[in-house]
């Protein structure tokens, strides 16, 4: 929950043809279970999908998830979407297998968390919690 | 339970489990009385006779290792010719051919959802061209070629480009040797790409069976594929009764419809993975051969010993391997190796050490090499087969395995089979309750996982490196590239040649016939990947684009 007592929305989510979905699928439940509501894109969409459908459900977070190593190149192209469309204020976070070199980049476009496999749920839940609260505080 | 503090503690830990990966119980000593009822003629059988719990071969590894195995996928055509070569020199025995995941997916480098994932995991073999440059020096006869290409048309795609090759370069195509996955029940649930509706991709597996007995009988034209099912995050049983299943339904399917014999095929061949849990890994692989000549010969009719025998092929679980301390990766994959081996398998891929950071470098896969050099030539555990044989435990967890999977394959042929379970959402619901479950216990540390959930700690100079090593996806300017080339490959190929043969490819698809020579001939005038996916579909009734982004192009646009 964020400080205003509001549930959380998470858009979930991969762009391209990556299919891996096992960490999408495990963290729509995570979160589910720690109070959020997420709607679950799936693959297989494009970055401007992507942004459409978190302006349209009008959510907090887009989580984005890749194992292919591109989500530098997924964030440019989400973050390029965003601003375009008006929605800078949604926060988004990222994981899966993700370039040590890429994340300062990724940080500097305001794409946090850059999570590898294994990291423990609720660390990614705070990190998600803590991202919103100061949105909100901003 | 987080022990930076406690990790030097000599005496700090405990068990947490009393039960197996799967989570099948496990006692904390087993004896005679375990193995109560158990018969060895029946039960297990020496090394080379039915039920080949013991192994497939009388002599096992003295008479030949198993099959040294990596996927070998850099970005380009060129880079991975090159490597293909020097591992060829290293002592690899077979080469394992993976497309990109853009590719992978049934489309050509320039459709609007490719740009991301052009030349990851592997090259985009969006024509023959491709496989010309990719094979370029390399002897296509007799070598072992494994296509670890899973989707639907993946698995397709690889087997036309080789024989077309081979046919331009006047190879036998009688030679072409390996495997080919062709595995599309198991592909709809891990993979879930469109390209090929389920009827389609159904069709398209048998002609790739009936079409490879014919010519190519030294090829393997479908190899069920537990491995991927097993790290999407399903259990033992699960693994072994899918992947059984599965080829009971493709053969089975085969003998009623092609008229081809049961008895013309190959000893089966399973693609299954080798996970941590060292004595379920080894029992899985001894109770898969004696579940499997079970089911061939009450299901299949088998009735030579050579069709009751599966090779086991693996891969080492790519999921059990972590981005925490990866130096601890070596560890993990050095067991998985070898339980492999003590399980008697016949072809062994081991995940690369780095592999959570991007595709495994050259000193990772050398690495890999070596490990299975060092089990075979100087751990002697290859010297005899079946070593752990009349355990009282392996041989009861052997029977539970099988008793479990036994069950679970009764429960689908009652609702009608694979096709039928990934149709009504049954196969969905078993992958989703397993992996609930196993995530939860994870989430509980109800499993400790080294680094992640349980003695953590920072990475040294010596993890450090791993990461910084590992191969990385080539600029977005190389990659982009691809684009360029499949349109370039448009202008300057013969463009009356692709439309003539893409018609009769049509043809074949409207009039029932079985599709694989039209499109090799497809592929020899270098219609695309993207093309010829596109055409078949169209034949079939569905729109060009499997994934609605794009319309036919104009040459295809007549009759759609």
């Amino acid at each position: 929950m964020t400080e205003t007592g509001a549930k959380i929305r998470v858009l979930i989510g991969k762009v391209g043809f990556d299919p891996h979905d096992r960490g999408i699928l495990i963290l729509s439940r995570g979160f589910r279970n720690a109070g959020m509501e997420v709607i679950f894109l799936g693959k297989f969409r494009t970055a401007e999908e992507v942004v459409s459908a978190a302006i349209q459900e009008n959510v907090d977070v887009i989580a984005l998830s890749d194992h292919c190593g591109v989500m530098r190149l997924i964030a440019t192209d989400v973050m390029e979407q965003l601003e375009r469309q008006g929605a800078g204020d949604i926060c988004v976070v990222a994981g899966g297998i993700i370039p040590e070199e890429d994340k300062p980049a990724l940080e500097a476009m305001g794409v946090t968390g850059n999570y590898g496999m294994g990291t423990p749920i609720e660390e990614i839940v705070r990190h998600i919690v803590e991202r919103v609260n100061s949105r909100a505080d901003a | 339970m987080t022990h930076d503090a406690t990790s030097y503690d000599r005496s700090f830990g405990g068990l947490v489990r009393d039960k197996t990966q799967s989570n099948i119980p496990v006692k904390s000593a087993y004896g005679p009385a375990d193995l109560e009822g158990f018969d060895y003629e029946r039960d297990a059988g020496d090394p080379g006779t039915p039920p080949f719990t013991r192994g497939i071969y009388p002599e096992m590894y003295r008479g030949s290792l198993w099959l040294k195995s990596f996927i070998v996928c850099y970005a380009t055509p060129e880079e991975t010719n090159r490597a293909f070569k020097k591992y060829i020199a290293a002592g690899q025995t077979g080469l394992r051919v993976l497309t990109d995941t853009s590719t992978l997916s049934g489309v050509d480098p320039d459709h609007p959802l490719a740009r991301y994932d052009i030349m990851c995991n592997g090259n985009p073999t969006f024509a023959l061209t491709e496989y010309e440059t990719m094979l370029d020096g390399i002897a296509l006869e007799d070598i072992d070629f494994e296509s670890a290409n899973s989707t639907p048309s993946g698995s397709f795609f690889t087997y036309v480009f080789l024989v077309a090759l081979m046919e331009q370069r006047k190879a036998d195509i009688s030679r072409l040797r390996g495997t080919n996955i062709n595995d599309p029940v198991h592909a709809f649930i891990v993979y879930g790409t469109p390209e090929f509706s389920p009827d389609l991709a159904r069709r398209v597996n048998l002609d790739l069976i009936e079409f490879g007995i014919r010519h190519t009988p030294k090829w393997h034209p479908c190899t069920p594929c537990g491995y991927d099912m097993r790290d999407a995050g399903i259990t033992s049983p699960q693994e072994m009764a899918f992947v059984i299943a599965n080829a009971l339904q493709y053969y089975g399917d085969a003998v009623a419809e092609r008229g081809v014999r049961f008895e013309e095929f190959r000893p089966m061949v399973f693609s299954m993975s080798a996970e941590s849990d060292f004595f379920e890994t080894i029992a899985k692989f001894r109770a898969t051969r004696r579940l499997w000549a079970r089911m061939a010969r009450e299901r299949l009719g088998a009735t030579s010993p050579r069709s009751m025998a599966c090779r086991i092929g693996i891969r080492t679980a790519g999921n059990s391997i972590y981005p925490q301390k990866p130096l601890n990766n070596t560890a993990r994959i050095t067991l998985q190796v070898l339980a492999a081996v003590l399980g008697g398998v016949q072809s062994i891929d081991p995940s690369g050490i780095d592999e959570t950071f991007g595709l495994p470098s050259e000193e990772s896969r050398i690495f890999e090499l070596d490990l299975q050099h060092i089990i075979a030539h100087e751990s002697n555990v290859p010297l005899t087969a079946d070593p752990l044989g009349g355990s009282y435990y392996v041989e009861s967890l052997t029977t539970r395995l099988e008793t479990a999977a036994a069950a679970l394959l009764e429960e689908i042929d009652r609702l009608g089979g694979m096709w039928k379970c990934l149709e009504s959402g049954w196969l969905r619901q078993q992958f989703d309750r397993a992996t609930t479950e196993i995530q939860g216990e994870i989430n509980e540390r109800q499993r400790l996982i080294v680094g992640a959930n349980a003695f953590q700690g920072p990475d040294g100079p010596i993890s450090r490196a791993i990461v910084d090593g590992a191969y990385k996806v080539p600029s977005d300017e190389k990659r982009f590239g691809a684009i360029e080339r499949v349109r370039q490959l448009r202008q300057t190929r013969d463009a009356a040649a692709v439309q003539r043969r893409l018609g009769e490819l049509a043809a074949a698809v409207r009039e029932g016939r079985n599709i694989v020579r039209s499109t090799i001939e497809a592929a020899k005038v270098y219609a695309t990947l993207g093309e010829m996916v596109g055409t078949i579909r169209m034949a079939h009734g569905l729109p060009f684009d499997p994934y609605a982004r794009i319309s036919a192009p104009q040459f295809l646009q007549v009759g759609e």
